[in-house]
């Protein structure tokens, strides 16, 4: 099975958990917010958005509801549950730890 | 834990509605590719470059989604569920190893779980009253640590309201006794088990009636009119469940008590009691410092330990003993939960039992690994090309271990039936005073054993197999692609230390059965000093006073003797042999009565009340002297007969006939000994025979009005009880009586052996059965193994005879390495059974003897066939097979 390879390990999870934690959103639509709030910086492959929203679907962390899209279609939108409202903090806090470690560190050298 | 339940439901979802799951993949997939190509139409690309695009962006579809549904945890359980189609096929192409392998499970698992089921219901379950674990029995002890007779843990009065007023463990704390009283629900008397309980007694308890009211505080006070609480057998019984029992009135000790409550079905306390009545109401309790005839509970405290209980009792004992140094002197409490101390004897046999059908599970379990090694050889070379087809051992472990588990859940739900009908049997078999062991059924716990024992045991019989089948050298397999040379040493030996294994644990609990059996004889045998075949026994409780009793039970007697088929006739205060005999004792005194009797060191006896004709009537001897006769009534000089036994203690080489004893019971009067009875064991084969001193019946105050008659007769003596119940009847309708047979209260005596040794027996013999189907097992494997080499032997000449020696002399060296091993273990393990022998030791050799001959004998005839069967092979085609 492979993992997503254009984003840190369980960053994109972060990510998802992020952008669903605003408004329950379909997978097309996120993986073009994300493109869109990173300034077209990251690039969110399919091969790695769906496997990740089934995952997070199965952990219970997303839940999935079949609902008509803004052109007409039906559409598979995820929205956050309160166990994810709760993963989202923990992985939020421990990603600020990390990155702010990280910058510390690229900076002083 | 909702997140567990959305978990769960979501791999549900995928596994069984597995279409439709992956008809939404594609329907999401094909939306966002529908959008990706929308976008490439947005910035002007024609309809087929945005198509190409798009899906040139969505990578591999295919791979896409088999990421998904990995990512839904589907594969793992679509592996599950092929491997166990696969193992359902396996297990249906070889139907007789199928039906052997879960039969032998089955019956393993079965016992296991009847038995278990009986442990669970008299030994785990909570007892069903509120807070049970706070419920404590308060009993007699003896600080100076020597056993006493079976009364010994009773109380009096008095202990209980020195207790009661000194401790501060306890919420509440009651005394209570139980005895079978006459009572007349309706117009004729009948027995009923009455309990006479103090103020505080359903409080300990925490029981309230189902109908009806508990006692009122005035209907506890002292010398009040009394009420009657009934238990819902006897309600149903006797009253048919009429709700209108309320205010009805049974008539008990000449006044007629109204009922005021029905406790629920599931309050049996004490044991079998039908009615219970508050204590010191319509009669006196007894509260002499000697009569100890009470039981105590109370209940604890929320913050009081049991061990604190119990430290706060021994203070209050010792200080009552400084205090009142006559009546306590070494006496002191013993504080035990309930449960517990309900429990008494049964638990060490039910923990024994379930021991050993644990130890059939475990040859069980052996006796299905050696079958599958068999099959497992068999299969070598499917494993193999599943193997060289890149399957790891891991997967191929998982497949063999699937199987393995399909097995023993099937095993697992037969041996539910055999436990069905297994617990039964057994609740039939036990004996009657096990508390509880009405409840004993299928409930959640004992589901979950058998689960437990399926899932255990599938891993027990099915990992060694697993590990050597997953363990195959491709190349050789795949060449050979035969069952020979591949696996055989290493796997020959498995086997065989399988099979010693099983034999040693046969041998173990054969040479358990065998030491029960030879006790169970020697109970049998042993000489009671009275014969008690044809002996109809009828209980007789005359409720008037003494001197119309004694009138009743003279012309009862006289009559009763007269009848047909009649010998002899008497009647007795306590038929003897039985444990829980009726008798009294108390401490006696010879020639004269000293002015301050020490009766805690003077010597002790059973006293009991006979009418005349009683030594007859029970076929004990009247050694000298002569039989008390109608004559020795209450204005004529008072005469006692006493045992051989007292007489070896009182009267060593001397003639006791003449001298005069004093007995500690109803009166103080010196009694000439007018005759010397051969001795009787009293509470059964279990215990000697203890000094006893007989008094008639018409010279004694004390229980002259309940007596059993005792009549020896020359057929069936039940054939009589129906004219001796009409005698009773014509004479007094208000006397109740009870018929039962010398021999069968016997039979109550040794119950709890006889369950015992029939289920060590039945369980022994199972073991051996399944160890010598384990020998033929392997000894048939060995000779298939061999059977080139022996052809070879034969054709260089080897007789028959000769091969059989062969076969047979490989069995027997395993059978004697597992007897060996076997024995080693049982002198060790038997200690457990020292107190359930009786005259037999646990290192009896005798037993062990009997266990090794017996164990040769039948591994001969397992090793028989296959023996037979080598020596039969024609050399010919054995040398061409290879």
């Amino acid at each position: 099975m492979s993992k997503p390879t254009d984003l840190v390990q369980g960053t994109l999870d972060l990510l998802i958990l992020k952008i669903v934690a605003l408004e329950p959103m379909h997978g097309w639509a996120i993986a073009r917010r994300i493109r869109q709030m990173s300034s077209e910086v990251l690039q969110v492959g399919q091969s790695a958005l769906y496997p990740a929203l089934h995952k997070l679907e199965q952990q219970g962390w997303i839940e999935a509801e079949w609902k008509v899209s803004e052109t007409n279609r039906r559409a598979k939108y995820y929205s956050l549950t309160r166990a994810g409202r709760k993963a989202l903090t923990e992985e939020a806090a421990a990603w600020e730890r990390l990155s702010g470690a990280i910058s510390a560190i690229v900076r002083t050298v | 834990m909702s997140r567990w339940l959305t978990q769960l439901r979501l791999t549900f979802r995928s596994v069984f509605r597995k279409t439709r799951v992956d008809r939404e993949l594609d329907e999401e997939l094909q939306y966002h590719l529908e959008r990706q190509i929308d976008e490439g139409l947005n910035t002007g690309l024609s309809p087929e470059e945005a198509q190409y695009t798009a899906l040139r962006a969505m990578g591999a579809i295919a791979k896409n989604k088999e990421e998904c549904r990995d990512m839904r945890r589907v594969n793992f359980i679509d592996d599950l569920l092929r491997d166990l189609r696969y193992a359902g096929r396996t297990l249906r192409r070889s139907p007789g190893f199928a039906a052997l392998a879960v039969l032998i499970m089955a019956l393993g698992i079965g016992a296991n779980t009847a038995v278990f089921s009986v442990v669970n219901a008299v030994l785990l379950k909570p007892l069903s009253y509120r807070d049970p674990d706070r419920i404590v029995t308060l009993s007699a002890a003896s600080t100076t640590g020597d056993a006493q007779g079976p009364l010994s843990r009773q109380i009096a009065i008095l202990d209980f309201d020195g207790w009661h007023d000194q401790s501060s463990s306890f919420e509440s704390l009651a005394y209570y006794r139980s005895d079978e009283t006459a009572v007349m629900p309706g117009s004729a008397a009948e027995y009923a088990q009455a309990t006479v309980v103090s103020p505080e007694f359903f409080r300990v308890l925490a029981a309230e009636p189902m109908v009806g009211r508990s006692f009122t505080a005035e209907e506890v006070q002292k010398g009040s009119g009394a009420a009657l609480m009934i238990s819902h057998g006897y309600w149903q019984r006797r009253f048919a469940g009429d709700p209108r029992v309320l205010g009805q009135t049974v008539r008990m000790s000449g006044r007629a008590l109204p009922i005021v409550g029905v406790l629920p079905p599931g309050f049996h306390f004490p044991g079998k009691t039908d009615l219970w009545r508050p204590a010191s109401t319509i009669s006196r309790e007894q509260r002499g410092y000697r009569s100890r005839n009470y039981l105590a509970v109370a209940r604890l405290k929320t913050d009081v330990a049991l061990e604190r209980a119990q430290a706060e009792m021994t203070s209050i004992a010792g200080r009552l003993e400084r205090q009142y140094p006559e009546r306590n002197k070494g006496r002191s409490v013993t504080v035990a939960r309930m449960r517990d101390d309900m429990v008494g004897d049964i638990r060490l046999t039910l923990y024994l039992l379930l021991g050993t059908v644990t130890v059939v599970l475990l040859i069980a379990c052996a006796n299905t690994a050696t079958l599958l090694l068999g099959k497992a050889t068999a299969r070598t070379r499917e494993v193999a090309v599943r193997a060289a087809l890149g399957a790891s051992q891991r997967r191929i472990v998982r497949q063999l271990i699937t199987e393995s588990s399909l097995l023993a859940f099937l095993a697992g739900a037969s041996g539910l039936l055999f436990a069905y009908w297994g617990a039964k049997a057994l609740v039939a078999l036990a004996p009657a005073d096990v508390p509880r062991l009405a409840e004993t059924g299928i409930d959640a716990s004992v589901l979950a054993f058998t689960l437990g024992a399926s899932v255990i045991t599938s891993f027990l019989f099915g990992l060694v197999p697993a590990l050597y089948a997953s363990k195959v050298e491709l190349n050789e397999a795949l060449k050979h692609g035969g069952t020979r040379s591949v696996v055989g040493g290493g796997l020959g030996r498995t086997r065989g230390v399988l099979v010693v294994a099983e034999i040693a644990l046969a041998v173990v609990l054969l040479s358990g059965a065998g030491l029960l059996i030879k006790s169970f004889i020697a109970l049998h045998n042993v000489a009671l000093g009275f014969r008690p075949e044809k002996v109809l026994v009828m209980r007789t409780t005359v409720p008037a006073p003494l001197r119309v009793a004694n009138q009743f039970f003279k012309d009862m007697l006289s009559q009763i003797a007269t009848l047909p088929g009649v010998l002899a006739a008497g009647a007795t205060m306590a038929p003897p042999g039985n444990a829980e005999s009726t008798s009294a004792t108390g401490s006696y005194f010879i020639d004269h009565m000293p002015a301050r009797p020490d009766r805690s060191n003077a010597p002790g006896a059973v006293l009991s009340i006979v009418a005349p004709g009683t030594f007859a009537a029970l076929g004990i001897p009247v050694k000298s002297g002569r039989d008390f006769n109608d004559g020795d009534t209450f204005d004529a000089p008072f005469v006692a007969i006493i045992n051989e036994a007292l007489v070896r203690q009182a009267f060593p080489g001397e003639n006791p006939i003449g001298r005069t004893i004093f007995c500690t019971f109803d009166s103080p009067k010196g009694m000439t000994i007018i005759g010397v009875a051969g001795s009787v064991r009293q509470y059964g084969p279990a215990r000697e025979p203890m000094p006893e001193c007989y008094m008639p019946y018409q010279q004694h105050q004390y229980n002259g009005s309940t007596l059993s008659v005792v009549a020896r007769t020359v057929g069936n003596p039940t054939a009589l009880a129906e004219t001796v119940r009409s005698l009773a009847r014509e004479r007094s309708p208000d006397v109740p009586v009870k018929f039962t047979t010398m021999e069968a209260r016997l039979s109550e005596n040794v119950a709890a052996p006889r369950f015992r040794t029939l289920l060590f027996g039945v369980f022994a013999g199972l073991a051996v059965c399944l160890a010598m189907a384990g020998v033929y097992g392997v000894m048939a494997y060995a000779v298939g193994q061999r059977s080139n080499e022996i052809g070879l032997r034969i054709a260089l000449g080897a007789s028959a005879g000769s091969v059989l020696r062969l076969i047979l002399g490989q069995g027997l060296a395993l059978a004697g390495l597992g007897l060996a091993l076997g024995l080693a273990a049982a002198v060790a393990g038997t200690r457990l059974l020292t107190t359930m022998l009786f005259q037999v030791q646990p290192n009896d050799p005798l037993v062990y003897l009997a266990v090794a001959v017996l164990l040769g004998a039948v591994t001969l005839v397992a090793c028989y066939v296959p023996a037979r069967r080598a020596s039969k092979i024609d050399p010919l085609t054995a040398i061409r097979q290879e």
